[in-house]
């Protein structure tokens, strides 16, 4: 899954008035703009950004082709969810209706501001005015907010796979607050001392940085609300942070008591970095910076991002240090022990040596693997992500026999596949199911269909009703 | 009228169905809310946890695994 996805998951959620909030800081529209729509809606958004009166929806089906419906209706899908876009019936008086398309004005109005500048507003946060002897280093920040971020991870797995308190750079003392956010999003289990990471802290360990940051982030999100924080504020902040520059200070005097409040927290994950805690700036990391862009953020240094200059390269998590041979050994130049804690969720580890551990993934490693939650696509990526470079020569990164073997040790555990939504079914007429088919099928929330049975399943069902509904009328 | 019913929709080959089908039937149908053909079924979602553990229950019972290969 894609980082944003998930993001975008959490704010198509949100109710309309979350929304409307939302889209009067330009800021935040504009990361909206930037990370969450797909390009198809971003032409949408883009043409219709300056467009006085309301559009057609029969112009808009003249933009595409017969055989674009489908992505069509995904692009409308996401921009409807998230109340980008209005739809509005008119009646003319001959009596025909026609459907017309209008952006949500303060959206419009507060992207146009994002992207030509003008108004008065500081959604883009205020650099501090103060520029301090003790200014940090954008290398301190990168090493900050590694340490701060490997200290999560590696509390988690580290405790699960018996490695805890070993010192050595990682394995520093994380926060309460981060345990508890931990606990809360069903990270980890405790109980009494102990620490148990569960199936969704693992789906969370071999996500890549920027996944993690937002899935963390999106625990606190919830959470707000039980802190006394509202959820907006804290929203609109996250997307703030998403358009500042690394190396560069921001003032605090600028942001509302529960922004305040989140600079805590947030310097705790590494996110932000701030000197003291009544500092009257704070400098964004890596972390933060990324939060909005689809480029990696911790490992994988990319030039892609506009707001990021090129950067020294972080030893973090190294890339490329994991050799697989056909016969299923693995060698993994690190000493790093949160690569360590990682790779031996599912291989078994047989020797270590200062900077080389080698082990072999055998049927047992997988399937144990595969029984706490990790999925053989996590890790293969997993292990393509951070192939040796001589490896990373071959055509297929990892040898085609390891990989099968990896899924076919998965299928044996997983035999069935399963989806939540809703059964579709008892149709009137042959007629009304197609339709409702065909429109489910548009929308890109079909899983299956059988004609002999008319009856469908979906995996979601509010645009369906609201279909329907609208055909009542 | 149209109906919805909301469960959890387990797709999986003939094999396991019948599998699924037999704990279903031994514990008083408490899991399938309906057969919709060969290889989908339609689960109560709170059960699907359970359902999934029971399976993998019996097919250790009824599948003998092939000694693994672990020889180092």
């Amino acid at each position: 899954m894609s980082s944003s996805s998930q993001a975008l998951e959490y704010l198509e959620q949100q109710p309309l008035k979350t929304h409307t909030k939302l889209y009067e800081q330009p800021s935040t529209v504009l990361a909206i703009f930037r990370c969450m729509l797909p390009h198809l809606a971003k032409t949408l958004v883009m043409a219709m950004l300056y467009m006085t009166g309301p559009f057609p929806a029969d112009d808009l089906d003249a933009w595409f082709r017969a055989d674009g419906k489908k992505d069509k209706g995904k692009a409308l899908t996401v921009l409807d969810r998230l109340h980008i876009m209005t739809t509005a019936v008119a009646v003319a008086v001959t009596g025909a209706r026609t459907t017309t398309y209008g952006l949500a004005p303060r959206f419009a109005t507060s992207l146009r501001e994002a992207l030509t500048g003008g108004g008065s507003h500081r959604s883009f946060g205020v650099p501090a005015s103060t520029t301090g002897a003790e200014r940090v280093t954008v290398h301190f920040l990168e090493q900050y907010a590694t340490k701060q971020w490997e200290n999560i991870l590696f509390y988690m797995v580290g405790s699960t796979v018996g490695l805890a308190g070993g010192g050595e750079g990682v394995g520093g003392e994380v926060g309460e607050g981060t345990k508890a956010l931990l606990k809360m999003g069903e990270f980890i289990h405790i109980a009494g001392r102990n620490v148990r990471i569960t199936k969704k802290g693992f789906e969370f360990v071999l996500r890549d940085t920027n996944a993690q940051v937002w899935s963390l982030l999106i625990v606190y999100l919830q959470n707000a609300p039980a802190l006394g924080m509202s959820e907006t504020d804290v929203l609109s902040f996250l997307f703030l942070l998403g358009s500042l520059s690394i190396g560069q200070d921001y003032t605090t005097s600028t942001l509302s008591p529960t922004q305040l409040q989140m600079l805590e927290d947030l310097s705790a994950f590494g996110i932000v970095y701030r000197p003291s805690s009544t500092s009257p700036s704070f400098y964004p990391t890596r972390l933060a910076v990324t939060l909005t862009s689809d480029s990696g953020s911790l490992q994988q240094r990319s030039t892609t991002t506009t707001t990021t200059p090129k950067e020294t390269r972080g030893s973090a998590t190294e890339k490329g240090f994991i050799i697989i041979e056909t016969n299923y050994r693995l060698y993994a130049y690190t000493n790093s022990l949160l690569s360590i804690a990682i790779l031996s969720l599912f291989t078994k580890l047989t020797t270590r040596f200062p900077n080389l551990v080698s082990g072999k993934l055998t049927r047992d490693s997988i399937s144990r693997a595969v029984k706490l939650g990790i999925s053989s696509a996590q890790i293969i990526s997993y292990l393509q992500a951070h192939a040796h470079p001589q490896m990373m020569r071959n055509t297929t990164i990892l040898p085609p026999t390891v990989m099968d073997q990896i899924r076919l040790w998965e299928y044996e555990g997983e035999r069935v596949e399963t989806t939540s939504g809703y059964v579709m079914k008892e149709f009137e007429s042959e007629k009304e199911y197609r339709d409702l088919v065909e429109y489910a099928e548009s929308l890109g929330v079909l899983v299956w269909r059988s004609d002999a049975r008319r009856c469908f399943f979906v995996d979601q069902i509010d645009q369906i009703g609201t279909y329907l509904q609208r055909k009542k009328k | 009228m149209v109906k919805a019913v909301k469960g959890t929709l387990v797709k999986c080959d003939a094999s396991i169905k019948a599998m699924l089908v037999d704990i279903d039937e031994k514990h008083g149908h408490d899991f399938i809310i309906e057969e919709l053909d060969e290889e989908h079924i339609l689960v109560k979602d709170t059960k699907i946890a359970e359902l999934k553990s029971r399976l993998q229950g019996m097919m250790k019972e009824r599948l003998k695994e092939p000694e693994s290969s672990g020889s180092e």
